[in-house]
C-alpha cells in the first residue's frame, strides 16, 4: 500500500473527529469574519459537536452563482493567486478562487491520489484531458509535482498527436477522461498497433465508470485503471482517493461529507480563498465508514447520479436550460423538446408545428442542420435532431423525469 | 492524543476569555497557539492546567478527563506549565528552584544532573539568587525548573516575552532540542514567525475563538496570519 500523507491518510477516526471539530469551528468563526452572505446566514451559531453541523444552513449552487464572481471569496482578490472556472446550475457559471495554501494543498491532495495508484518520482506522467481548457488538468500537474515524476504538462489536441506522444516520450502513466481512453483504444486497434508496445503501467480516469467499461479499457490499454471522482465547485481532482480494494475515501480532514435525501454534501475545512459551508452538490451518493483493507481512514464514497438537469455527452456537460437557450436563437425557438440520449451524441426532439418549417419548402434552409450546427458551435458536442408530432406528456421513456422543456420560457443566456 | 480539549469555554467573572475552544496536540508535537493580546491564549492554558475553572467543555489528557482538576494535580499526569513572566522565585537560589520543580520526584538529584547538562550556565549560577539572573537565564531557569518534573508535555506560556532577539533564537533552539527528545509542547506566543518556523501545527485565536488550524508551514502563508501577526501583506516576503 503507498499512502502520500499517512498521517491523515490513516488517523484513527476518533483523532480524525477531534481534527474536524476544530476546523469546522474555526471555518464557521472564519466565515463569520469575512464573508457576508455566510454572516447574515449564520448569525450566533455555533457548534458543539459534528452532528451540530446537520442544524446549519445549506449552501445551494444557485446561491454560489448568484454571487458571482467574487460574493463568497473570504479574501480580497489579490491574496487569490488562481480563478478557476466551472459550469454551475442552468449553465450559469461559477468563479472558484484559490490562494497560494490552497494551491499547494490541492497538490498534496491530487497527490495522495497519484500515490495510490502507484505513481513514483520514477514515472513519466502524460494529462490528456481534452484541451487546455480543462481546470483539472492543473490540478494532476500539482499532484505529480509533489510526487516528482515527471510529468509532460501539454494536452495533445489531436488523438495522432496523442499516440506520438505516447509512442516517443514513453509515459508510464496515462491521466485520461473515459472517452479519450477510448478512442485511444479504437485507434490503437486500426493502427493495429499493440497496447503492450505502449509502456503504461497506470491509468486514471477523470470520472468514475462502471466495472465492466473499466475492465475494457484496462485490457484495451494493458494497464490498471483507477476513478477519480471530484465535484469542480468543491474540487476536482483531489476529493477523494481511490484504493487498491477499489473504494473511493473521501479525504475527510480537509472535506465534511453529509448524505441528507440521497445528496452529497460537502463543508470545505481548510480552504482558505472560497470555503463553502454544506455544499449541495446535487449528486446522489452513499457513504459508509468502516474498516477498509487499504487501512484509510476517511468515508467510503458510493456516487449516483446527478440530482439535476446536467447532461454529460462524452465529456461535456451541459444543463438543458444551456439547450433551450440555444434553441430559442433558431427556428424552434418556443417549441417543447426532450433530450433522449446523451452519452456519445446529443439526440433531441423537438416537438414540430405549422411554423417550425414555414418557408423552408424552397429548400434553401433545413432546421435539422442549422439547429444541430448551433448546438455544436455553443456546446462544442455532436446533435441529432428529429422532429416529433408530440412529446409524450407521461414522460415514457425520457432519460430524466425533468427533461422536457419549453424553449420560450429561457433561462439565463448561454455562456 | 496527548492533549485533547473540546468546546472549552473559561472566563472572568461575566467576561468570557475562551468560546468553544477545541485543541489537541499528538505525543511528540509542538503546536503553537497564536493570538494578539487579550485573545484568550493564557486563559485556556490556565484552564488546562487548573488554574482557571472552565465553565464548560472536555479536557483530556492521554485519555483521562482532568477538566476542573486543581492545579496541582496536573504534576501527576506529568503536566507542567511554565507561566508568562517565568515566575522564578527571586529569593531563592538556582538551586533551590530546581530542586523544587522536582520536589515530587525521588529521583530528582539525577534530573538536576540532566537538568544542568543541558543548560550549562545554570550550573555556573547555582549558589545565585534567582532574582539577580539576567532576563534570558531566568527564562532558562524556567524551563530548567518545569524539566525537573520530568513532564511528558510542557506548556509555555509567551516564553520569548521580554527576551532580546538573540535570546529568543536559543530559547526557540532549545524547544527544538526538547522536541527532538521526545517533548510534547504546547507553545503560546505572540512571535508568530519564531513559533510557525519551528512547530508543528498552529492554531490562531482571536477574540476567544479558535479562527485557524493548520500545518505551520502553511500558516505562514495564509493571508490572515501574515496580515495579523508577521505584519505583511503578499507581495512583500516576511
Amino acid at each position: 500500500m503507498s499512502t502520500f500523507d499517512r498521517r491523515y491518510e490513516l488517523m484513527p477516526r476518533a483523532q480524525l473527529e477531534q481534527l474536524q471539530l476544530e476546523r469546522l469551528q474555526a471555518l464557521l468563526a472564519r466565515l463569520r469574519r469575512n464573508v457576508r452572505r455566510y454572516r447574515e446566514k449564520l448569525g450566533e451559531v455555533r457548534l458543539d459537536s459534528l452532528g451540530d453541523l446537520a442544524a446549519l444552513p445549506f449552501t445551494d449552487p444557485e446561491e454560489v452563482a448568484a454571487s458571482f464572481p467574487y460574493g463568497l471569496f473570504a479574501f480580497p482578490l489579490r491574496e487569490v493567486i488562481r480563478l478557476h472556472s466551472t459550469l454551475g446550475p442552468e449553465g450559469r457559471p461559477l468563479v472558484i478562487g484559490h490562494t497560494r495554501n490552497d494551491l499547494a494543498q490541492w497538490g498534496r491532495l491530487v497527490a495522495r491520489q497519484l500515490a495510490a495508484s502507484g505513481v513514483t518520482a520514477n514515472d513519466v506522467v502524460l494529462i490528456c484531458l481534452g484541451g487546455a481548457i480543462h481546470p483539472g488538468a492543473s490540478g494532476y500537474v500539482l499532484g505529480a509535482e509533489f510526487i516528482e515524476a515527471c510529468v509532460i504538462a501539454e494536452d495533445a489536441l489531436h488523438i495522432d498527436y496523442e499516440l506520438a506522444m505516447l509512442q516517443t516520450y514513453r509515459p508510464t502513466v496515462l491521466i485520461t477522461s473515459p472517452s479519450n481512453a477510448l478512442t485511444l483504444i479504437d485507434t490503437l486497434e486500426k493502427r493495429r498497433l499493440d497496447p503492450q508496445s505502449l509502456h503504461l503501467r497506470a491509468v486514471l480516469l477523470s470520472r468514475p465508470v462502471d466495472q465492466e467499461f473499466r475492465a475494457q479499457l484496462a485490457a484495451g490499454l494493458f494497464a490498471a485503471v483507477q476513478c477519480n471522482f471530484g465535484i469542480s465547485e468543491i474540487l476536482d481532482p483531489g476529493l477523494c482517493v481511490e484504493c487498491e480494494a477499489g473504494q473511493l475515501h473521501v479525504h475527510e480532514d480537509q472535506f465534511f461529507p453529509e448524505i441528507c435525501e440521497d445528496e452529497l454534501i460537502l463543508t470545505t475545512l481548510g480552504r482558505e480563498a472560497m470555503p463553502l459551508l454544506r455544499y449541495r452538490t446535487r449528486v446522489a451518493a452513499e457513504l459508509r465508514r468502516g474498516k477498509c483493507p487499504c487501512g484509510r481512514t476517511g468515508a467510503m464514497l458510493r456516487t449516483g447520479a446527478r440530482l439535476d438537469r446536467r447532461f454529460r455527452v462524452k465529456e461535456t456537460c451541459f444543463y438543458s436550460a444551456q439547450i433551450a437557450g440555444i434553441l430559442a436563437q433558431t427556428r424552434a425557438a418556443g417549441h417543447r423538446f426532450l433530450i433522449e440520449d446523451s452519452e456519445q451524441y446529443l439526440r433531441l426532439a423537438i416537438e414540430i408545428s405549422k411554423d417550425l418549417f414555414a418557408g423552408t419548402l424552397s429548400g434553401a434552409e433545413d432546421p435539422k442542420r442549422d439547429i444541430e450546427s448551433e448546438l455544436s458551435a455553443h456546446l462544442g458536442i455532436e446533435a441529432d435532431v428529429r422532429f416529433v408530432e408530440s412529446l409524450p406528456h407521461d414522460q415514457i421513456g425520457v432519460t430524466s423525469p425533468h427533461s422536457t422543456f419549453d424553449a420560450s420560457d429561457t433561462l439565463p443566456r448561454v455562456v | 492524543m496527548l492533549l485533547q480539549v473540546k468546546n472549552l469555554r473559561c472566563g472572568y467573572g461575566s467576561l468570557e476569555a475562551v468560546r468553544r475552544a477545541s485543541l489537541h496536540v499528538c505525543a511528540g508535537e509542538v503546536v503553537g497557539l497564536l493570538g494578539a493580546n487579550g485573545a484568550g491564549k493564557s486563559s485556556l492554558l490556565r484552564s488546562i492546567i487548573g488554574l482557571l475553572p472552565p465553565w464548560q467543555g472536555e479536557i483530556l489528557i492521554q485519555g483521562r478527563d482532568v477538566c476542573g482538576q486543581p492545579a496541582w494535580r496536573s504534576i501527576s499526569h506529568s503536566t507542567v506549565l511554565v507561566p508568562e513572566g517565568k515566575m522564578i522565585f527571586a529569593d531563592m537560589t538556582v538551586r533551590e528552584n530546581l530542586l523544587l520543580g522536582g520536589y515530587h520526584n525521588p529521583d530528582r538529584a539525577l534530573q538536576m544532573e540532566i537538568v544542568l547538562e543541558r543548560f550549562p550556565r545554570l550550573r555556573e549560577r547555582l549558589r545565585q539568587l534567582g532574582g539577580t539572573l539576567s532576563g534570558g537565564e531566568q527564562q532558562m531557569l524556567a524551563l530548567g525548573r518545569a524539566l525537573m518534573a520530568r513532564p511528558s508535555l510542557l506548556l509555555l506560556d509567551e516564553p520569548s516575552m521580554g527576551l532580546a532577539p538573540k535570546l529568543v533564537e536559543e530559547l526557540f533552539a532549545e524547544i527544538v532540542r526538547m522536541k527532538d527528545l521526545g517533548l510534547t509542547v504546547l507553545l503560546v506566543e505572540q512571535n508568530a514567525t519564531a513559533t510557525l518556523r519551528i512547530a508543528d501545527r498552529a492554531y490562531v485565536m482571536e477574540a476567544g475563538e479558535i479562527i485557524l488550524e493548520g500545518e505551520a508551514a502553511d500558516l505562514l502563508h495564509n493571508p490572515e496570519v501574515r496580515r495579523a501577526y508577521l505584519g505583511n501583506g503578499r507581495k512583500d516576503e516576511g
